[in-house]
């Protein structure tokens, strides 16, 4: 009922049209299909959640270089002096941001003895107090936070208490609680560190790395003479206090640098800012590259048209219905596609293993070769019917005609 | 005969103004997407060093012990700094690090600014070519001894010294006055290649102090700390004598005969080492690279790149591909004025270049467009996605690539065709007429 057999005797007649169509689809839908592959991995990395109240939790750091400043009370009483600055919610100590791109991170071991000790993956620490789980707007889903008179001042040696992310948990421990565990810095008996809580979701400072969801908070302040620091406050609040958080600690001490002031979600667009630019640019070879191949395939039904407008008239003349044209010129290029897509299919798979073996992408997924393929069988459509209207419309008269 | 060919080719242009169009558009597009991934895979991956790149090595050493980390690390340690520094094969060598340090000047008003610092050996200035615009480097004795001298550049001295020849003026460095002894010109090598694991696009540092002033003045480590095994590390003393890799190192080996040299006395070191127990790895080894390899090895264009240039180099084909089926379409069309041309005593040949040279000016229209295109992506994307000006910069040589790339492609995708129309039998053509 589709005429494929006069339509396929005629593409084999006049092949270099349509071959050179094929070949377009070909590598069309392999170029697309990977394209989108790399758009759609790197919008699901960056849309992953980070466990962190983003655009109302911002960082600073205060540079103290001046001797006569103490590293270890200073610090604490700058954070005092936050704390009570107006539009602050909670503010910690920290010695990371998540999401920033640089921070710390570690492998702490775990077991009964020497013997049995096994090593725990490599995990962002956050050394903070007790508002930590607050300023972060994180989700205490077992055990408890610090009290703060657990929170020691000093270096990263008096930790003793810790709360975990899930995903940490469930790949140190498995299914076994985390609660009460202990984990060790080193050799399995140096410097002990209890986990007492556990968070449903934290992101360390290292968005390519597999170990994002991998935290621990330690309950340390560090001294030292450069700090970082945690605040949260409602969004309206922070131009305020990125004004009177230097004038308060500069009032407090003028010998220091003050200096920082981004959100978490400033944060999250730098850090992102290479996937963002990849999906951008591949998003904007797909679209064009769609347009080139459907603006080249009604290019040639135009040219077909025009060349084969004495057959269509004849056609019309002997009882071909308008219906039956514009299909010819569907079938003609569905068959078109389909080849290219199937054989495109398999250049996809191809290409996509190239770029597995050469570069680290992961694998491509099969659905994506098929929906572009899909996507291009409707492109085929629009872009064949508009112009084979016109061909339906020729007068069978012309057929009368000698030229 | 050339311009003639050319006028025929606008005409047949203007005849066909849709199809022309779409084929302009077909190649521009193509053009454009290729030379805007080109050109920040070009920017990203210059060689900065330019004729000294075959002459700076990066030293490197395979010191940890044998289940630790496989790779040979970018950095090595304080205690392997020192005893490079040593020889005496290179004709110059650094060992450094980056550090911040909050500057004030002898004015009260100046408020404190943290900076970020370059920890060098006097040489690195003369290595890497820095262009000094008052005085220079200091002296051999202050990189034996310690001294308080400073470098700063011009960008710094205008903003903290208020411009001019500040030689000889003091420059408050953590509350310890140092001596301006010398000013750079602006200077921004992208990548910033001499230190890599600071990201190698950031700016370059605007201060430069003694390397013999680190174990005094205790400057902390702003880069990677990597170390391969737990060390009680609690004050700096601990961390000079640790087997933590944190120091860049550079050699300036001005022949192959002395990178031989070095290459031996490297390996001397190496035993040296072995022997007093502290490499213990069976292939601890050091290797030195060229800036050039430095830059391959460290991946500093990125793997997004490459495969952005990859895959609009396919793209390039299919908008070609795209073009070579409507100038077919369009070359057969023209067959019955063909015929008559060729009956009239054109020549094959003469037919043959006339087409080309119509596919050509197509491919010029594109290519034109296509900078066109890249040009504005170029922009669109420096300003989305707040790209550094060394990146998203159109480089000067694209104005030049851009229009050979789009005529010589139009061209290959034109033979086919031209040699199609001009192979027609003109016989057929004239019997229909």
């Amino acid at each position: 009922m589709f005429q494929i057999k006069p339509i396929v005797s005629m593409l084999l007649r006049n092949k270099s049209g349509p071959l050179l169509l094929l070949i377009q689809i070909i590598l069309s839908v392999a170029i697309v299909a990977n394209a989108s592959f790399i758009i759609s991995e790197r919008i699901g990395l960056m849309s992953r959640d980070s466990g962190i109240a983003e655009s109302e939790v911002f960082d600073f750091s205060i540079y103290n270089f001046d001797d006569s400043i103490d590293p270890v009370t200073q610090p604490l009483r700058d954070l005092d002096i936050i704390r009570q600055l107006e539009g602050v919610k909670a503010a910690t100590l920290t010695s990371m941001t998540p999401l920033s791109g640089g921070g710390w991170s570690s492998n702490f071991s775990h077991g009964t003895s020497e013997e049995d000790r096994k090593d725990g993956p490599n995990a962002a620490i956050y050394y903070g107090d007790e508002q930590m789980i607050p300023t972060l707007g994180l989700n205490l889903i077992e055990g408890r936070n610090f009290y703060p008179d657990e929170v020691n001042a000093g270096g990263p040696e008096l930790a003793s208490l810790a709360i975990v992310s899930a995903q940490f948990a469930q790949d140190t421990f498995g299914d076994e609680p985390a609660i009460g565990k202990v984990m060790y810095r080193g050799n399995i008996g140096t410097q002990p560190m209890k986990i007492i809580g556990v968070v449903e979701r934290l992101q360390g400072a290292w968005v390519d790395n597999d170990n994002l969801e991998l935290s621990i908070i330690l309950n340390v302040e560090l001294a030292s003479s450069f700090n970082r620091i945690l605040v949260r406050a409602d969004e309206a609040d922070i131009v305020d206090l990125k004004e009177s958080i230097p004038a308060a600690l500069h009032k407090e001490h003028p010998n220091r640098v003050v200096r920082g002031f981004t959100t978490i979600s400033e944060h999250r667009i730098s850090v992102y800012r290479n996937h963002e630019l990849m999906a951008a640019v591949l998003s904007m070879m797909v679209v064009l590259l769609l347009l080139i191949t459907s603006l080249g395939l009604a290019g040639m039904v135009m040219f077909n048209i025009e060349r084969r407008t004495k057959q269509i008239g004849t056609r019309r003349a002997l009882g071909a219905k308008k219906r039956d044209i514009i299909s010819f010129f569907l079938v003609e290029n569905y068959l078109i596609c389909l080849i290219g897509g199937v054989l495109g299919g398999l250049v996809a798979v191809q290409l996509g293993q190239q770029l597995m073996t050469l570069y680290s992408l992961p694998k491509l997924d099969l659905i994506y070769p098929l929906v572009t393929v899909a996507g291009l069988l409707v492109l085929t459509t629009v872009a064949v019917i508009l112009p084979a209207r016109k061909a339906a419309n020729i007068s069978p008269a012309i057929a009368t005609r000698s030229v | 005969m050339f311009f003639y060919y050319l006028d025929l080719a606008w005409r047949s242009i203007k005849k066909t103004p849709f199809l022309s169009l779409l084929m302009v558009l077909a190649i521009s597009i193509g053009i454009g997407i290729t030379i805007t991934t080109l050109n920040i895979y070009k920017m990203a991956s210059i060689n900065p060093a330019g004729e000294r790149s075959s002459t700076l090595f990066a030293v490197q050493l395979l010191s940890q012990d044998v289940d630790t980390w496989q790779r040979i690390n970018e950095q090595i340690t304080y205690q392997d700094a020192t005893n490079l520094l040593k020889s005496e094969v290179p004709v110059r060598q650094t060992a450094m690090f980056r550090t911040g340090l909050a500057v004030q000047t002898e004015d009260e008003n100046f408020s404190p600014i943290l900076e970020g610092v370059r920890v060098v050996e006097g040489d690195f200035f003369s290595m890497f070519a820095v262009p000094f615009l008052h005085g220079g480097t200091w002296s051999k004795q202050v990189d034996q001894e310690g001294g308080y001298k400073v470098v700063i550049s011009e960008e710094l001295n205008n903003k903290a010294l208020g411009g001019g020849n500040n030689i000889g003026k003091t420059l408050m460095l953590n509350r310890k006055p140092y001596q301006v002894v010398g000013i750079t010109k602006t200077w921004q090598p992208s990548p910033k290649y001499y230190d890599v694991n600071n990201g190698a696009f950031n700016d370059s540092e605007q201060i430069f102090v003694p390397f013999s002033l680190a174990p005094i003045e205790e400057f902390e480590s702003w880069g990677n700390n990597n170390s391969w095994r737990h060390e009680d590390i609690r004050n700096y003393n601990d961390r000079l004598n640790s087997e933590m890799h944190w120091l860049q190192y550079w050699a300036e080996l001005s022949s192959p005969a002395m990178q031989q040299e070095y290459q031996e006395w490297l390996g001397r070191y190496i035993e040296q080492q072995k022997a007093l127990g502290r490499f213990k790895r069976p292939d601890a080894k050091g290797e030195i690279s060229d800036v050039a390899t430095w830059l391959t090895t460290n991946n500093v264009v990125p793997e997004d790149n490459k495969v952005l240039v990859g895959l609009s180099v396919l793209f390039l084909i299919v908008c070609l591909v795209n073009m070579l089926g409507l100038l077919l379409a369009k070359f057969l069309k023209r067959a019955p004025e063909v015929g008559v041309r060729r009956a009239i005593g054109a020549s094959r040949m003469q037919i043959f270049s006339q087409h080309l040279v119509e596919v050509g000016l197509i491919g010029f229209c594109g290519g034109v467009f296509g900078l066109l295109w890249a040009w504005g992506a170029l922009s669109l994307l420096a300003s989305k996605f707040d790209l550094t000006e060394s990146l998203s910069q159109l480089d000067q040589s694209m104005w030049f690539i851009a229009p050979v790339i789009a005529v010589s492609a139009a061209i290959i995708a034109g033979i086919y065709p031209a040699w199609r129309i001009c192979s027609t039998n003109p016989s057929v053509y004239l019997k229909s007429q």
